[in-house]
């Protein structure tokens, strides 16, 4: 390379000071593991880097002689010295680029800015995200998806598949045990692939293909932007809006996702709230679909929901020590998506959610199968049957809960079921989607936290969020019916 | 240069090693000598576009969108370019070589422990001075480096224009101008890389 770049004085002795000490010690930790030059290997000591300083730590005995040329350059330079070298980098990249660079004067406000700042500015951007929200997701993915697709293709099932199933299953198998398992009323295929294919596929097909589109436009990292100050508020940098506004499409993604945040306190409530709180696709979709034709339920459930994230996410961030991070966050410019892409991205979204939920649903009706035939599954509902009636639900409700236990779509599945079927009041409603929000959404999300945050994060967020959920509906039922509101 | 040698060969046993994906490999030991140079990086800033290039050269379909943060684990895909085949990696995006978060940690001991042959550093043409940087770390490691500079099309409506022959002389590396979404300058940037491992 020709160029190298040369840093101050300060820092280059420094160096220079590290490398020979590097030398002279001839670690196999740093010939062998590293493809990175040495220079390189000195800068990064230099600035502390988290993992070859510790590997430093361990394998050089004198690496206090590297600390004390630390300490001296940074008493010298009189400001960190990551920022002195950053700056040198940013000067030379400047020059450089006004080298290579040519950029018309006349910078003309063109029409994506002025949508930019229509997005950004909390006084637009809210009334733009109340209507992307009505028309996208209440209109589109309530009305459309979770209303007439499903619909239509729960019809094409109860009236051409599952009787024809009920009846070959009839012959091949003799006995009612094992019809059970493939069909009537808990069959794999009548229940398990009837609940996925027929209310789970539509509406989060639906969904993902919103979210596509409003990933591709560049409007998610603006709505971030506008939500930064909410963000504050509870103890979160603006870059844990990232996350969370990911954790509507799918929560497990999210979690995975909190990587991106600097401090470990951010990531713990971020992810706890991701939990908590956020419902994913598959929850949203159910729930509106659910409450599509009551707006006041629909309301009351989104006003609960949202005060319960603001609430909880204020109390953790006060209760967990530690500072907030900056925000520091990439604004894409804004651009018109391409149908194709959005059509892939969708694609290829839903494919992969079907054949991950299909066998978990198929698992789920093997063990219900099984539970009735043992007569655990009947203990186990007379138990929660009293829960659901303290809650004001009727029996049916009950399986519902055990169902969320598997997987919190799968028990939506089962509530959209029951809706068809007896119908349940707009407080009632109300009081399942509340519940099967702050439920963790699946398993899967479950294993995705034991590996991001320990068992021991992971026990003490579950612990708190299964017994919280049933007491918020409590408070919900007993509080709806202290006033006499009927949603 | 001699420690790159011996991780390139450490790599290579590696690979071999793998009876499964070696089931597949009919050609790699006709073409050991490409096989021993054929892990390409990428590598850039947060929504660049390194996954939809990735796309351009994998064909594989890694999840794009107009969101820092999308690609938070490394995918893995192959690229043929004429008769070379090159394994090619996606990274998650990253500031600088000394990471602040998980997901940057992520890339950067990609970097540092895998035997990489060869990184492109993908750029967005609007932002060049803001990504530069990372540039320089780069070469300072010691790495074998095109410059990609993707967006292009973003840039020349926003009427902004990249000499990028004296850019490849400062550099003193390929510089390779691009709009990954368009599919412009993936042939170009081929070439470059075979010519590069050649």
């Amino acid at each position: 390379m020709s160029n190298k770049i040369i840093y101050p004085q300060g820092i280059e002795k420094a160096l220079q000071q590290i490398h020979e000490i590097l030398e002279e010690a001839q670690l196999d930790f740093f010939t062998n593991n590293n493809l990175l030059s040495q220079r390189t290997l000195a800068l990064l000591i230099l600035q502390k880097d988290r993992d070859i300083w510790h590997n430093v730590q361990v394998n050089l005995p004198n690496y206090n002689e590297i600390e004390q040329i630390i300490f001296e350059t940074q008493q010298n330079l009189g400001k960190p010295i990551t920022e002195a070298i950053a700056l040198t980098r940013q000067k030379i990249a400047i020059d450089l680029e006004n080298q290579v660079l040519q950029e018309s004067q006349f910078d003309q406000v063109g029409i994506g800015e002025k949508i930019h700042h229509l997005m950004v500015n909390p006084l637009t951007g809210f009334p733009l995200l109340l209507l992307i929200l009505y028309y996208g997701v209440y209109q589109f993915v309530g009305n459309f998806g979770g209303g007439t697709l499903v619909d239509l293709i729960e019809g094409f099932f109860e009236t051409r598949i599952n009787p024809v199933v009920n009846e070959a299953v009839k012959v091949i198998f003799p006995w009612q045990i094992l019809q059970d398992l493939f069909a009537n009323d808990y069959g794999i295929i009548t229940l398990g692939i009837r609940y996925a294919t027929a209310i789970i596929l539509p509406i989060v097909a639906t969904y993902f293909l919103v979210f596509s589109i409003m990933e591709d436009t560049g409007y998610l990292p603006r709505l971030s932007l506008m939500l930064d100050r909410l963000f504050n508020l509870i103890g979160l940098s603006g870059r844990a809006v990232i996350p969370i506004v990911l954790g509507f499409g799918c929560d497990t993604m999210a979690t995975v996702v909190t990587r991106t945040l600097e401090t470990k306190r951010e990531r713990i409530i971020a992810t706890f709230l991701l939990a908590l709180a956020i419902p994913c696709a598959a929850q949203w979709g159910v729930i509106l679909g659910l409450l599509a034709q009551k707006p006041y339920a629909l309301l009351f459930w989104a006003i609960i929901v949202s005060c319960i994230f603001l609430i909880t996410g204020f109390l953790t961030s006060r209760l967990l020590p530690g500072k907030s991070a900056n925000f520091y966050m990439e604004i894409p410019p804004l651009r018109l998506p391409k149908l194709k892409n959005i059509i892939t991205k969708t694609y290829v979204r839903m494919q992969w959610y079907f054949w991950e939920i299909i066998p978990l649903f198929i698992y789920a009706s093997i063990l219900i199968w099984l539970g009735r035939l043992t007569g655990l599954f009947d203990l186990i509902i007379r138990w929660l049957e009293p829960v659901s009636l303290s809650l004001g639900l009727p029996r049916e409700v009950a399986p519902v809960f055990l169902y969320g236990f598997f997987r919190r779509d799968y028990g939506a599945a089962g509530l959209f079921d029951i809706q068809k079927n007896i119908g349940l009041t707009g407080n009632q409603l109300v009081i399942c989607a509340i519940i099967l929000t702050l439920f963790l959404p699946c398993v899967a999300q479950f294993q995705v936290m034991l590996k991001e945050q320990g068992w021991k994060n992971t026990l003490a967020m579950v612990s708190f969020i299964f017994p919280f959920a049933f007491v918020v509906g409590f408070c919900v039922f007993h509080g709806l019916q202290i006033t006499g509101i009927n949603l | 240069m001699e420690c790159h040698k011996c991780s390139r060969n450490s790599c290579h046993s590696k690979t071999q090693k793998n009876w499964f994906t070696s089931l597949f490999n009919f050609q790699s030991k006709s073409q050991s000598y490409t096989e021993v140079f054929s892990e390409i990086a990428l590598v850039g800033m947060p929504n660049v576009g390194k996954s939809v290039l990735f796309n351009a050269l994998t064909g594989i379909y890694a999840t794009v969108s107009n969101y820092p943060g999308t690609t938070v684990e490394v995918a893995r895909g192959k690229t043929q370019i004429g008769e070379h085949s090159f394994g090619v990696i996606d990274t998650p995006g990253m500031y600088s070589l000394l990471p602040i978060t998980e997901e940057e940690k992520v890339a950067r001991d990609l970097l540092m422990r895998k035997s990489v042959s060869l990184a492109i550093h993908v750029v967005e043409a609007k932002n060049l001075g803001r990504m530069l940087p990372l540039t320089f770390q780069l070469l300072e490691a010691g790495l074998p480096l095109i410059l990609a500079i993707n967006m292009m099309d973003e840039a020349s409506r926003l009427k902004i224009k990249i000499d990028p022959l004296s850019l490849e002389e400062k550099l003193n590396i390929p510089v390779v101008k691009m709009s990954a979404t368009q599919g412009i300058g993936i042939d170009q940037l081929k070439r470059r890389i075979v010519n590069y491992v050649k």
